[in-house]
């Protein structure tokens, strides 16, 4: 008997979901074309309030803050966006490979829980140290080695079920190898899980990337960063609050439409 | 609410007229459905598969498959329209007045729940008294340790007990079951019926059940009724005749043999613990032969099958094709190896891939053994489907849009597909209807014919067995209890397991 399974919602609702996380991203990637003011030029006094040029007033060197608002998503967004989609695209294929092969699964499970046991602040600041050339590379790189570990854990687990079914042993007795196993076989049947995943780990990239730019290992003054943003302001929070609430804000909305995305294109 | 009397003067506790349910896409699922069940009395509900018998007896709890609407029609469960309820109130409807055993029901338990918290969850009353009656009352052992294993430990056929007297245990008014007694052996299909009956007489309950085995029906419902093939989904499609005779010629079944088996044993482990479940089985068929394989439930049958095709791992003893040894497992056996043995295995419902269509999963042996050009693929695939009298136009559409007997023929003619030497049917027409499944077997005997193909036939059908196998293996509690011509076992059965299935006494040879 199959379980009575909740009403698929039509197309068009779906995709409505996803719409505002499309219109943030894009918003981050057109928006250094539509600050008013160039990023780098006070045109304010320091921590000036919202007003006169400046709708969301200046910040400690008296820059305008919309314009560095507007300027400073794009690569944190990309970065983010592109290290979600590689954790999720390897800990998909390698977690499914561990619960078709149990003997590679064992080693692929011992290597995630030694890897695990990393502190994220520390790794990142081992990998960006080490590799000071880097630059936005090198925060990205600690971002992808830190997530597969759990993400691994994660798909193997909920593939494992997947494995024991009856289309998959039938698959298996029909001669099938194992890339068609995973690729057209299992992870078809676990896109909600891998969807569930990819927006979880874009939060868990945006806070790797985003920890990055306020330790200064990634991006450096005077470039324009939301992290950055909200570390150099910090000390005139009183004085003119949006210069840390706005870069905090543009961080929690990516991440919480970015999952309402990946749910709703998900929900099969 | 309680202006309607729970039950009418005339006992009708259901009462189901002229529904029409609508799939998504518009294409009707049931046309003009009506039951009327009654306090007592036992309802069978027959026709050919995919004409709507489950979507019927759903509709009585209330559920109807994702996405699909009530066109038409009226449903009336004590007095009460499921449809029409609010969640508090269906909730208690369902808990207290209706039972519901679906046709896979080993999947409608809880896979970390042990036998007896399965049943005591449901139960009226709770005590270890009362679940060794409910256990006694379908014929399971309550003595052994049965109620602390979880279902992953049970048989095909204890998990569809255990399902009925999770069902039996909330003492409902109305008890609706799907294909009650598909893959139990005889005797145990006669002591499930005979329940059934009690159980109406008894207690007053209305019975349901959809069914495929005409004489079950016969000895055992009070009314049947037969639901047609819907209109909307074209002419009714028989399986295409096969002109071969039925009896096969049985020359072929003395050569050597194509697949043997040698000592398997096999265990579970649970708990840290191995059960053995077979203890040095062996069988052989030549090609163009056929072997049955028969045994009470929980005789180990379908495992000794899965570890034939290398889904589950031998502890011991050998497999061999042509005289060659396979590996145990199917992953390190060739592509070849794999082609040449296929297994239809005996839940239909799982055994397509929900995300892929009938279509495609035909074509993909196809593709991978490349036996077949690439311009002739599709029309293989409507032979295909043609042989196990399914419409063409069913490529299309995906498993879940199928019936239960539907994706048992699209399982077969899955493993057709890929050109088998040797085809090991696991209970292959249990959810089949009895004019399907002879054109199924007549498919088959025709393959036998022509082209040398070896069929293992796992079946608690023996009239079946009796005419369709020229060897019968008997297991018993995971030894092989004998072995032998069909025939010879059938008139003179030596051991007393034999005996027990055929119901017969065992003959002093």
């Amino acid at each position: 008997m199959t379980p009575p399974t909740s009403v698929t919602p039509p197309t068009a609702a779906r995709l409505r979901s996803a719409l505002p996380a499309l219109f943030l991203v894009l918003l981050a990637a057109a928006g250094p074309w539509l600050s008013p003011h160039p990023v780098d030029v006070p045109v304010t006094a320091p921590y000036a309030g919202a007003g006169g040029g400046a709708p969301l007033g200046g910040d400690q060197l008296g820059r305008d803050v919309l314009s560095r608002l507007l300027a400073g998503g794009r690569e944190l967004v990309a970065s983010s966006l592109a290290v979600a989609a590689l954790v999720t695209a390897t800990a998909a294929v390698l977690g499914t490979v561990a619960a078709l092969r149990p003997r590679a699964g064992r080693v692929v499970d011992r290597a995630a829980d030694v890897l695990m046991l990393l502190p994220p602040v520390l790794g990142l600041l081992l990998v960006a140290l080490s590799w000071p050339a880097g630059g936005r590379l090198a925060p990205a790189l600690a971002a992808y080695v830190l997530g597969v570990p759990y993400a691994v854990r994660l798909v193997a687990a909920a593939a494992a079920p997947v494995v024991a079914s009856g289309y998959v042993e039938a698959a298996v007795t029909g001669g099938e190898r194992l890339g068609h196993l995973v690729v057209r076989e299992v992870l078809p049947n676990l896109r909600a899980t891998v969807l569930a995943l990819f927006g979880l780990r874009f939060v868990a990239a945006v806070y790797v990337v985003a920890t990055a730019g306020f330790l200064q290992v990634g991006p450096r003054p005077p470039a324009a960063d939301w992290a950055l943003m909200i570390r150099e302001n910090a000390g005139g929070i009183l004085l003119n609050p949006w210069a840390v609430l706005a870069p905090s804000l543009a961080i929690g909305l990516l991440a919480m439409s970015v999952n309402l995305a990946a749910a709703a294109l998900g929900g099969v | 609410m309680n202006a309607d009397p729970p039950v009418r003067a005339d006992g009708t506790v259901v009462r189901v007229d002229g529904l029409t349910v609508a799939a998504p896409d518009g294409r009707p699922l049931l046309e003009n459905g009506r039951l009327d069940l009654r306090a007592g009395r036992v309802s069978a509900l027959t026709g050919p598969s995919g004409s709507g018998k489950t979507t019927l007896l759903r509709a009585v709890v209330g559920v109807l498959p994702p996405g699909a609407r009530r066109t038409a029609g009226t449903v009336d469960v004590c007095g009460r329209d499921p449809f029409a309820l609010a969640d508090a109130e269906l909730r208690a409807l369902r808990r207290h007045r209706l039972a519901y055993v679906g046709q896979d029901p080993g999947s409608g338990l809880n896979p970390r729940m042990t036998v007896r918290r399965l049943l005591t969850e449901v139960a009226v009353e709770r005590g270890p008294e009362a679940v060794v009656a409910l256990l006694d009352e379908v014929r399971l052992p309550a003595g052994g340790d049965l109620a602390g294993r979880r279902p992953g430990a049970l048989s095909g056929g204890q998990q569809r007990r255990v399902a009925l007297a999770r069902a039996l245990a909330r003492r409902p008014a109305v008890l609706l079951l799907d294909e009650p007694t598909a893959g139990l052996d005889p005797r145990l299909r006669d002591e499930i019926g005979e329940l059934l009956r009690r159980l109406a007489e008894r207690h007053r309950i209305a019975v349901a059940l959809s069914c495929h085995d005409a004489d079950l029906v016969a000895r055992l419902a009070d009314d049947v009724v037969e639901l047609r093939p819907r209109t909307g989904a074209g002419p009714r499609h028989v399986p295409r005749p096969f002109p071969q005779p039925r009896s096969v010629p049985a020359r072929a079944a003395d050569g050597p043999p194509l697949l043997a088996a040698d000592g398997l044993t096999a265990s579970f482990v649970r708990r840290g613990h191995r059960i053995p479940v077979l203890h040095g089985v062996g069988l052989a068929v030549p090609a163009g032969g056929s072997l049955g394989v028969v045994g009470a439930s929980g005789s180990g049958k379908t495992t000794l099958m899965r570890a034939v095709v290398g889904l589950h791992r031998a502890t011991g003893g050998t497999v061999t094709l042509d005289g060659i040894p396979l590996p145990a497992t199917a992953a390190r056996r060739t592509r070849e190896q794999r082609r040449r043995v296929q297994l239809i295995p005996q839940n239909p419902l799982g055994t397509l891939n929900p995300s892929r269509t009938v279509g495609s999963a035909l074509r993909r042996p196809l593709v991978l053994h490349g036996r077949v050009p690439r311009a002739r693929r599709d029309g293989r695939v409507r032979d295909l489907l043609e042989q196990v009298g399914l419409p063409a136009e069913f490529a299309a559409r995906y498993p879940h849009q199928l019936s239960g007997g539907q994706r048992q023929r699209a399982s077969v003619a899955r493993a057709l597909a890929a050109d088998p030497d040797v085809l090991v049917c696991d209970e292959v027409t249990s959810a089949l209807d009895a004019e399907t499944a002879e054109a199924v077997m007549d498919l088959l005997a025709g393959l036998r014919a022509r082209r040398n193909l070896a069929l293992v036939l796992v079946s608690h059908d023996l009239r079946l067995i009796a005419d369709r196998t020229d060897t019968l293996l008997v297991l018993s509690d995971g030894h092989a209890a004998e072995h032998g011509p069909t025939a010879r076992l059938f008139a003179r059965p030596a051991h007393p397991a034999t005996a027990a299935l055929l119901g017969r006494a065992a003959s002093a040879e």
